[in-house]
């Protein structure tokens, strides 16, 4: 702030400074505002003084500043400010609303506070915003006016004009409703047809419950839309020429349109001009408009440059997506002739322009290489539209940011270098979730801690200035759980890590769990600690995302171990108490997944995945005949029957199976923003040697929530909404369970399912995001091959809703209904159903 | 009821600026943070109160050095902002300058994060440095402008590497030249030039056979500008070998061709 003559500014000493007008501010606080002092050199006239007088002005606390030179004596000055306070506002009437919640919309709204400084400024802006949201609403006879009034404040004399009440007298009228919408001028599209374009409606005694009000802005829409209409089908040149809006009374109006619709025309000849970089055959095949087609300008405008798709199949795309962002594509009438309009379309392609820096700003939590790895638009590459566009919804993919807020931004766009600079603006969002949980369940207090970070830094745990509150920023996924009742507790914990290495993208996987499980007492309610089963497993996976024959693809190995251990503990699952088995598989995975932008509600693309889980085939080397484990001496008691505890430990000491699963979901953005899912899953598990047999472990569960809960077996859960949790195994077990010994427990090894699911979203605020979804289903398991029917389902059909919220996960409710029978029931449908959903299950 | 608590309570304004004034005095002078967060509860009270009276400024100041002195330099860095802003001719604004920027200096985070606020510390350092050119904090200013500059070329450094490591050579051959365009009094220069050759190289030699040529003599000028400036640098002897690999590969090229 260096002090600078204007013109021929003298140097003066401030000698004094006096401070006149109306205030309720002390003169000492006043001169303080300014920031002069007496003594202090200055120039008049100076950038100083200049500063000063801006500086007051930008307090917002008063209406008029005048500085006067009172007197000069030699190099020494003296000031004069006279200012003139703004009012303050005490009390807000406002007249004419009868409910209190709009009268505080308006206050809070245009910030009417007591000690609001009250300018012409802020009434005329009040009085705007209260006549356009009225007018918006259909109350276009809404009159408002404001009066402040003084208010000589008794109790301290020395105040003077520094208060004003606000009265403010709201006259809404009655809503205007549009009575009629004549419309003249109209052969080839029937009045219905173009008020069918229209959002302006007419007052119908079917419509009671939509509006009939009239909105300018939408009205303006609307005749836009009708020319867009009748542009659509040869209409080039259709318009409106006059519309006019009649006031019949105080609350109803007509609308007049006329409409001149001149003549039908055709495409002639289309040529292109300027390009060099596709032959003109290409460039037609992307136009896809042949000569003699009807004329249709929106389309051709689609064509050139779909304003509604940024991914659209058009020219400028084209273009766009190879380098040339400085092209421009220009379609130009070059001969009209009877019906027919020649087209020629000139395109300038310019230069071919280059990524030069590309900057990540906003990740205040991630790390760069985090996010720089997921670019698609690099240093020196050519420019891509696509490119950017698919960069941005994988970053939203991340899960780390929020996908609504994610934007590109082009800087020093150099058309002369053909370079452009990038930035990728991102906003961080909460990537973590606990689940705290306490409940009574089997026989007492069940308590579960979960936390699942999900931008986890495994580097940071060592340096303390990285827990803000925990290491973050590294992408990585940690999660902890532990689960303890009275008589069991299980702990699992998992890691993962997306790019192991940091060169390629191959995700490492690991996880461990442990779990111990008592006998429970139930007569003296207790556990018995020298009866228990033990499960103690862990797993080891990579994942990599391919090149070929897309980038979309990933394959996945696992290794996967569980040990489980009996003491004097029968679980039916085996015939024997004490003992143990082995559960040693590889699982190997094939998955596709396009679907974008934001993980939680995709608007498209599909998901599929193919899996196949397998043990060591081990009874192809150790030659043991299981068929005849029951007529050697050593599997059988001392009356010579089959022990089947001894027979059972030999069969499952080690598990041997494999298990293949399908799953594929589609998501169509069907109009707006409805997304309809469409799942189809199938799974399978099978025995290498049927003498073994399939293990009682790994098997299907249809029906319900679908929600893994507690299980030693490794069972899996498939959602099918309609029916109790677990309940669809297979129809005809009922009258084999006697005969095979088969529990309904013991699950089904062959299921398939089929899912069509209508969602619409709420809101898809990073805070919350919430949709609202309707569903039909159905799907069946079996025991084998010979009962396998694909078309014999458990079908049902609801509606529910889902909640995101970042700390908590997926919450939801649905309600389903079940249109046949509970397997091995006669009870007639199953009806209704509620089911809660939580976790990441979409 | 303590002293402090009805003090705190009470709307005497006269006492809670004696109060607050006496508990910043003692909790800087003690080193004790539960006075001066005692201190900052009446603060916040009185200081909106105050602005613009002759007890403002001292007010602002001692504010703005309670959040300091607390560590809390978000607020810091603001209110001596604010403080500069309104007294620039207080006898503390030197003071206040250098805090101020030093504030951001402490909120600015690791070099793999966004650098808004870096930024914002070094143009606060700037300010201070032309302001007061002889001023009592000059030298450990320098010092912290270094170690945020260096910060920034580790940032833009770290990405470009990060370019080689995942092997997108064209990226960076094309960040690395950015960079090195960018900060060339850089300490990561030397690094840049190997890596950029390193890059380069490798490129080349797993290309499609027609572009091998081009791209080793393109490898080979960028050894050239690394033994141009790092003759015995860190890198120079496999810099040194992946130049005589260029040289023989080139050579026999040239010999099968003839």
């Amino acid at each position: 702030q260096e002090d600078i003559p204007i013109a021929n500014g003298k140097e003066y000493t401030i000698a004094d400074i006096k401070v006149t007008g109306s205030s309720n501010y002390s003169e000492n606080t006043v001169i303080t505002f300014t920031g002069l002092r007496v003594g202090e050199k200055i120039y008049i006239p100076g950038d100083r003084m200049s500063n000063v007088i801006k500086k007051l002005w930008d307090l917002g606390l008063f209406s008029d500043i005048n500085f006067y030179i009172d007197k000069v004596e030699g190099n020494d000055v003296y000031l004069e400010l006279e200012i003139q306070e703004v009012p303050e506002l005490r009390n807000v009437k406002i007249n004419g609303l009868k409910k209190k919640k709009h009268r505080e919309e308006i206050l809070k709204k245009n910030k009417l506070k007591a000690g609001t400084k009250v300018t012409e400024n802020l009434i005329a802006t009040t009085r705007a915003n209260i006549k356009e949201k009225y007018t918006s609403e259909g109350y276009l006879n809404t009159d408002v006016k404001i009066v402040t009034r003084e208010v000589k404040d008794t109790a301290d004399v020395q105040q003077s004009n520094s208060k004003v009440d606000m009265i403010v007298n709201v006259e809404k009228g009655d809503k205007v409703k549009i009575k009629s919408v004549n419309i003249s001028g109209n052969e080839v599209f029937s009045d219905w047809k173009i008020r069918r374009q229209m959002k302006t409606k007419r007052k119908n005694f079917l419509r009671f419950w939509k509006r009939s009000k009239f909105i300018d802005e939408q009205y303006e829409k609307d005749k836009d839309k009708i020319v867009k209409k009748y542009k659509s089908q040869g209409y080039r040149d259709a318009r409106i020429v006059s519309d006019s809006i009649i006031r019949l009374d105080e609350d109803d109006i007509a609308i007049n349109l006329k409409i001149e619709e001149g003549n039908k025309y055709y495409f002639g000849n289309i040529s292109f001009l300027g390009n060099s970089v596709y032959s003109d055959e290409q460039l037609k095949q992307v136009l896809g408009i042949q000569k003699g087609d009807v004329y249709n300008g929106v389309l051709l405008k689609k064509k050139i440059a779909d304003t509604e798709r940024p991914d659209g199949d058009d020219l400028t795309n084209l273009y766009q997506n190879n380098g040339y962002l400085f092209s421009q594509i220009n379609p130009v009438e070059t001969r009209v002739y009877n019906d027919t309009i020649d087209f020629e379309i000139r395109i300038v392609e310019g230069k071919e322009a280059y990524f030069d820096n590309v900057v990540v700003k906003g990740n205040d939590k991630t790390n760069d290489h985090v996010i720089y790895r997921n670019l698609r638009t690099r240093p020196g590459q050519k420019y891509s539209k696509e490119d950017v566009v698919r960069t941005v919804r994988e970053l939203g993919q991340l899960g780390f940011f929020d996908a609504e807020q994610l934007s590109p931004e082009f800087k020093n766009v150099n058309p002369n270098d053909g370079t452009l600079d990038l930035e990728y603006n991102v906003v961080e969002s909460g990537a973590s979730q606990i689940e705290l949980q306490g409940g009574y369940g089997g026989g007492g207090f069940v308590g579960t801690l979960g936390l699942s970070f999900n931008n986890f830094s495994l580097k940071g745990i060592f340096d303390k200035d990285a827990y803000k509150p925990l290491p973050m920023g590294d992408g990585q996924t940690l999660s902890l759980r532990a689960q303890a009742a009275s008589y069991y507790q299980t702990y699992s914990l998992s890691f993962s890590e997306p790019w192991l290495g940091g060169k390629k993208p191959i995700r490492l996987t690991t996880s461990f769990s442990h779990t111990i499980q008592y006998y429970y007492d139930f007569y003296n309610r207790d556990k018995n600690s020298n009866r228990s089963f033990l499960i103690t497993g862990g797993s080891i996976g990579l994942a990599k995302r391919l090149t070929i024959p897309d980038d979309y693809f990933t394959l996945s190995t696992a290794l996967s171990f569980q040990h489980f251990n009996l003491k004097n503990y029968n679980v039916g699952l085996f015939n024997f108490p004490d003992g143990y088995s082995n559960n040693f598989a590889i699982t190997v995975g094939l998955s596709r997944d396009n679907t974008f932008t934001n993980p939680i509600y995709p608007m498209g693309g599909s998901k599929f995945s193919i899996t196949a889980k397998f043990t060591p085939p081990y009874s192809l080397w150790n030659g043991i005949d299981y068929g005849n484990l029951k007529n050697k001496p050593e599997y059988q008691d001392e009356n010579g029957n089959p022990d089947l505890a001894k027979i059972d430990q030999q069969k499952f000491n080690w598990l041997e199976y494999y298990k293949i699963k399908f799953n594929g979901d589609w998501y169509n953005n069907l109009f707006d923003k409805f997304v309809l899912r469409t799942n189809v899953e199938y799974g399978f598990l099978g025995a290498y040697n049927n003498d073994r047999g399939i293990p009682p472990f790994e098997r299907f569960y249809l029906g319900g929530d679908g929600l893994g809960g507690y299980s030693l077996d490794g069972r899996e859960t498939v959602r099918l909404r309609g029916y109790p949790n677990q309940s669809l195994t297979p129809i005809d077990r009922n009258y084999t369970a006697t005969t095979r010994g088969a529990t309904r427990n013991d699950g089904a090894t062959i299921y398939n399912k089929y899912s069509l699911e209508l969602r619409y979203p709420i809101t898809l605020k990073p805070s919350a995001s919430i949709f609202a979804l309707t569903f039909a289903e159905g799907g069946a398991s079996y025991d084998g091959f010979r009962d396998f029917n694909p078309f014999e389902l458990n079908r049902s059909a609801g509606f529910g809703v889902r909640i995101f919220m970042p700390a908590f996960g997926l919450l939801g409710i649905d309600f389903g209904y079940g249109f046949d029978p509970i397997p091995g029931t006669n009870s007639g449908p199953n009806g209704w159903e509620t089911h809660f959903i939580i976790g990441q299950q979409f | 009821c303590s002293e402090y608590q009805k003090v705190l309570k009470e709307d005497d304004i006269k006492a809670k600026y004696v109060m607050a004034d006496s508990l910043y005095n003692q909790g800087k002078k003690q080193g004790k943070k539960g006075k001066l967060k005692k201190s900052l509860r009446l603060l916040d009270q009185i200081v909106p109160q105050y602005r613009g009276k002759p007890q403002g400024e001292r007010l602002a100041y001692i504010y703005a050095d309670t959040y300091y002195q607390l560590g809390s330099y978000f607020d810091s860095g603001y209110q001596f902002e604010r403080f500069t802003k309104a007294y620039p001719r207080s006898e503390k604004a030197e003071e206040a300058y250098y805090k101020g920027a030093e504030s951001y200096y402490e909120v600015s985070p690791r070099y793999s994060l966004d650098q808004t606020e870096t930024h914002k510390a070094i143009d606060k350092f700037q300010q201070y440095i032309s302001r007061y050119p002889d001023g009592e904090y000059i030298g450990e200013a320098n010092e912290l402008v270094g170690d945020l500059r260096d910060k920034l070329d580790k940032k833009q450094y770290e990405i470009a590497k990060q370019y080689h490591h995942t092997e997108d050579y064209k990226a960076a051959i094309a960040a690395f030249n950015n960079f090195i365009e960018d900060n060339p009094g850089s300490k990561y220069i030397e690094k840049a030039y190997f890596y950029k050759l390193d890059a380069a190289y490798t490129l080349a030699i797993n290309s499609y056979r027609q572009l091998v040529p081009a791209r080793l003599k393109e490898a080979k000028e960028y050894y050239g500008d690394y033994f141009k400036y790092y003759p015995d640098g860190e890198f120079s002897t496999r810099a040194g070998e992946i130049s005589t690999d260029i040289e023989n590969r080139l050579q026999n090229i040239n010999n099968s061709n003839s």
